[in-house]
């Protein structure tokens, strides 16, 4: 029978554990991610798995929810990707994240496409890792600058795109026309947050320039998260697949 | 090509001499035809001529030239002829050919009245056949007598034919309106075939010019001889149906004469354009005879006319037939030696004229025949016809010519169109190599100037043995940082700074937290560089990390400050911290050499507390 592990797993009667499935095919890396998750108390270790074969037999056969997956895409038999299809498919409530060397916008999209939630740098410090998994457990998905810059630039496309067949007729009121459609897309507000982080700026900085709190920031990018998802599902803006964010409910 | 040439010739002489054999067969005498109809062919004629009236028995047809030798006179003929009763149904009298001009009496009556009898060389009634109704009461069984009397002028074909009296329906209907369409219908339908045919060539003349090698406008020949040929033509046959010329006989029929000479010299100068000869500088003589044949037919007319004596102008037809008969036959020999269809054409076209133009002189002009017409005006069609063809072809062949040309154009830009697309590809190939070439030289820069570098200095670190782990781990940290920055640089937009100051802080800001250095950001939007290319930007990249690993290393600061803004075109950079500082003078060459080869200015100010290293742009 399949059972949850966060239901059963409560510590101090508040805080939930979250199980950790690692699939990675360099043992040395395994141990010390299993180090890492050992260490904090807020996760705790499920097993892990050296190739896609392998990590897609311990999907088909657990009994128990993995609820945070860290894949490495580079896997001996396959694409990680793979991995992360296979487990969104299997358990929704299931977060990949995908380990990265470089963090670099080509496999982190891809990823995001598969249906990961974020990703954690292959050289981060053991706790930074801990901590980057509770977080995203949070609501606090990750994006670096180029990556903010890479949205950003997919949606002005998206927004000329649409734009384009309206503009001769309202070229009285182009910004009014523009202000709507963007909003259909991303809220003024989360288009100002992408752009400040695309800029460099970092969620604290962005919290104390446009007076929010940090969590809202967190908030705002969660939800630009969930409206990269519901768009890279529409056909009309087949572009926007590459972007795709699959949805995770819970 | 020769044998069919051949077949026509004799075809043609085959004609000729039927036509010959006709003129003997109309000498058989059937005095009155099944219908009942009378051919009138003797009586009694009274002439006058030159003062000297004689009498006596007369035999039609009458030629009045050939009896009097083209004087001018009066003659007036007793033509008898026995009804055996009174007709009931109306008849007519069918007159071939009669004139100059004349009276019809009937038993006494005056019938009809053509021209003044008493004036010459006016009016020319012998052209039309003439038909005259009898009025009903007029005609008596027994003994009938038809009198014509009339005037004739010199070389006008005067004279009476046989003539037919007899009912109206087969007289009127059969030999009248038949003879009528050949002489004067014939003649309108030719002159407007002769002046259409002449007016195409008049309008091809004019339109069709041809820009020569020396800017020279060249008309063809060929054209303005048809079309002078087609209307001399035209007016000659136009003859045959006006009867009351605008013109006194003399230069009336010198006119005529000349025309159908004009004719004739126009053909062969069609022939010789069409011939080619006119291109040939040693055949340009031939142009003489012809106009010789012109000038001899105005000249021997006009002594005909004059003088009233035919004969002058019957020898010099003679003359001219001989002359256009050998520039045919040279125009013949040179089709035959280079033949085409053209040529070969207006060759048989001018033979068969020839040959009829032969014909036309023995019976008109020598033979007693009389109500003949000339055979010439028919051939003259054949011209029409061949001039028309040529017309055709030539147009053909042009518009062919045409199509080919365009078509060959498509092919050529078809072709073209090939070889810049297969151009465009190397080029696109060539580019392509070149841009693989920069990258591997960027990527094999980049790893030897990066990681490259401190790896070999962690070997080194290891090797000396004297090396902490902590600096081991810094110098690894470095080159996967490199590394990364590596990356990032490869998505760069060249020329935006903000894309990578953002990404080198996102890079290095993990390291600064773990030394315990607080970051301060104060990057403004600042617009694109245009002077950093990809290579530029990975060395800014370059320049940064250094200048931010300085402090790391050796300022021991708490603060470090990354600036960015424009102070109007220019765009500066700062690297700020509260470091112990460093003598300014001593800035490493490898951070002025990176700041000189992308164009920036460099400066550096440092004391205790504060330490800057500042880059502008633009």
């Amino acid at each position: 029978m399949l059972h949850p592990m966060n239901t059963e797993a409560l510590d101090d009667g508040t805080l939930r554990r979250w199980g950790v499935l690692v699939v990675e095919d360099d043992s040395r890396a395994r141990a010390f991610f299993e180090a890492s998750v050992q260490r904090s108390p807020r996760l705790f270790w499920l097993g892990s798995a050296g190739t896609v074969q392998e990590a897609r037999g311990w999907l088909a056969r657990t009994t128990t929810i993995p609820d945070v997956l860290l894949v490495d895409l580079g896997m001996p038999d396959g694409t990680g990707l793979d991995v992360i299809r296979d487990a969104v498919a299997r358990f929704p409530g299931c977060e990949p994240l995908v380990v990265s060397v470089f963090g670099d916008e080509e496999n982190v999209l891809a990823s995001i496409e598969a249906g990961a939630v974020g990703y954690i740098h292959k050289d981060a410090a053991p706790e930074d890792i801990a901590q980057t998994i509770v977080e995203m457990k949070a609501g606090a998905s990750p994006i670096s600058p180029m990556i903010a810059r890479r949205v950003l630039a997919k949606y002005r496309s998206l927004q000329s795109a649409s734009l384009a067949p309206g503009m001769a007729a309202s070229g009285a009121a182009p910004e009014a026309a523009f202000d709507e459609n963007e909003r259909g897309l991303l809220s003024a507000r989360e288009h100002e947050v992408l752009t400040l982080i695309a800029r460099g700026f970092s969620y604290a900085e962005i919290a104390r320039l446009k007076g929010l709190s940090v969590h809202t920031v967190q908030t705002h990018i969660k939800n630009l998260y969930g409206k990269l998802a519901v768009h890279s599902k529409s056909e009309a803006v087949f572009e926007a697949t590459r972007l795709g964010l699959l949805p995770h409910p819970g | 090509m020769l044998a069919r040439l051949g077949a026509l010739l004799s075809l043609w002489l085959a004609v000729l001499v039927t036509g010959a054999a006709g003129l003997g067969a109309a000498s058989a005498e059937p005095l009155q035809a099944a219908d009942g109809s009378i051919e009138l062919r003797h009586g009694t004629i009274t002439t006058s001529v030159d003062g000297i009236t004689r009498t006596g028995p007369v035999e039609l047809s009458y030629h009045w030239d050939r009896q009097h030798r083209g004087r001018p006179g009066l003659a007036s003929f007793d033509l008898p002829f026995t009804l055996a009763a009174a007709p009931e149904t109306p008849w007519g009298i069918f007159i071939p050919r009669v004139g100059n001009v004349f009276e019809v009496q009937l038993n006494g009556a005056l019938l009809q009245v053509y021209g003044d009898m008493s004036v010459g060389n006016d009016a020319d009634y012998a052209k039309a056949p003439i038909y005259v109704p009898v009025p009903g009461h007029l005609l008596t069984a027994g003994e009938n007598h038809l009198q014509i009397r009339l005037h004739a002028d010199s070389a006008r074909r005067a004279g009476l034919s046989r003539v037919v009296v007899g009912p109206a329906t087969p007289v009127r209907t059969e030999l009248f309106e038949s003879a009528y369409a050949w002489r004067f219908t014939g003649s309108v339908l030719l002159t407007a075939f002769s002046l259409i045919v002449g007016s195409i060539a008049l309008a091809l003349w004019l339109t069709q010019v041809d820009t020569g090698a020396v800017g020279r406008q060249r008309r063809d020949g060929i054209y303005f001889w048809a079309a002078l040929a087609e209307f001399c033509w035209a007016v000659r046959v136009a003859d045959g149906v006006i009867a009351e010329p605008p013109l006194p006989w003399v230069p009336w029929g010198v006119l005529m004469a000349a025309c159908y000479a004009g004719w004739a010299a126009s053909a062969m100068m069609f022939c010789y354009h069409l011939a080619g000869w006119a291109r040939n500088p040693r055949l340009q003589w031939l142009r003489w005879p012809l106009a010789v044949v012109v000038a001899g037919t105005v000249v021997a007319s006009t002594l005909a006319l004059q003088r009233e004596q035919p004969v002058w102008l019957t020898g010099w037809l003679a003359i001219e037939i001989v002359i256009i008969g050998v520039f045919v036959g040279g125009f013949v020999v040179a089709t035959v030696r280079r033949p085409n269809t053209e040529q070969m054409l207006v060759a048989i076209a001018a033979l068969v004229t020839v040959a009829f133009g032969m014909r036309d002189w023995l019976v008109i002009r020598l033979s007693d025949a009389y109500g003949e017409t000339t055979w010439v005006r028919y051939s003259s069609i054949f011209f029409g016809i061949a001039l028309l063809l040529i017309v055709l072809r030539r147009f053909h062949a042009v518009s062919t010519q045409a199509r080919g040309w365009v078509a060959a154009l498509a092919d050529r830009v078809a072709q073209r169109e090939r070889e810049l697309a297969l151009t465009y590809a190397e080029l696109e190939q060539v580019a392509r190599d070149q841009a693989r070439t920069h990258e591997r030289e960027r990527i094999l820069r980049d790893m030897h100037d990066g990681v490259g570098s401190h790896i070999s200095s962690a070997i080194r670190q290891l090797q000396s043995g004297q090396t902490s782990s902590e600096e081991l781990l810094r110098t690894l940290r470095d080159s996967l940082d490199q590394l990364k920055l590596s990356i990032d640089s490869i998505h760069l937009p060249p020329g935006d700074v903000g894309a990578l100051l953002a990404a080198l802080r996102y890079r290095l800001e993990p390291r600064l937290v773990a030394a315990g250095i607080e970051f301060e950001w104060a990057v403004e939007e600042v617009g694109p560089v245009q002077l950093l290319d990809a290579h530029a930007m990975r060395q800014l990249q370059f320049l940064l990390f250094e200048a931010i690993s300085n402090v790391l290393q050796h300022a021991q600061a708490s603060v470090l400050r990354i600036e960015a803004d424009m102070q109007g075109d220019t765009v500066r950079l700062r690297v700020i911290d509260n470091g112990r500082g460093f003598d300014a003078l001593q800035v490493p060459r490898a951070l002025w050499e990176r700041a000189g080869a992308i164009g920036a200015r460099l400066v550096v100010e440092s004391r205790p507390g504060r330490t800057v290293v500042q880059l502008a742009f633009g």
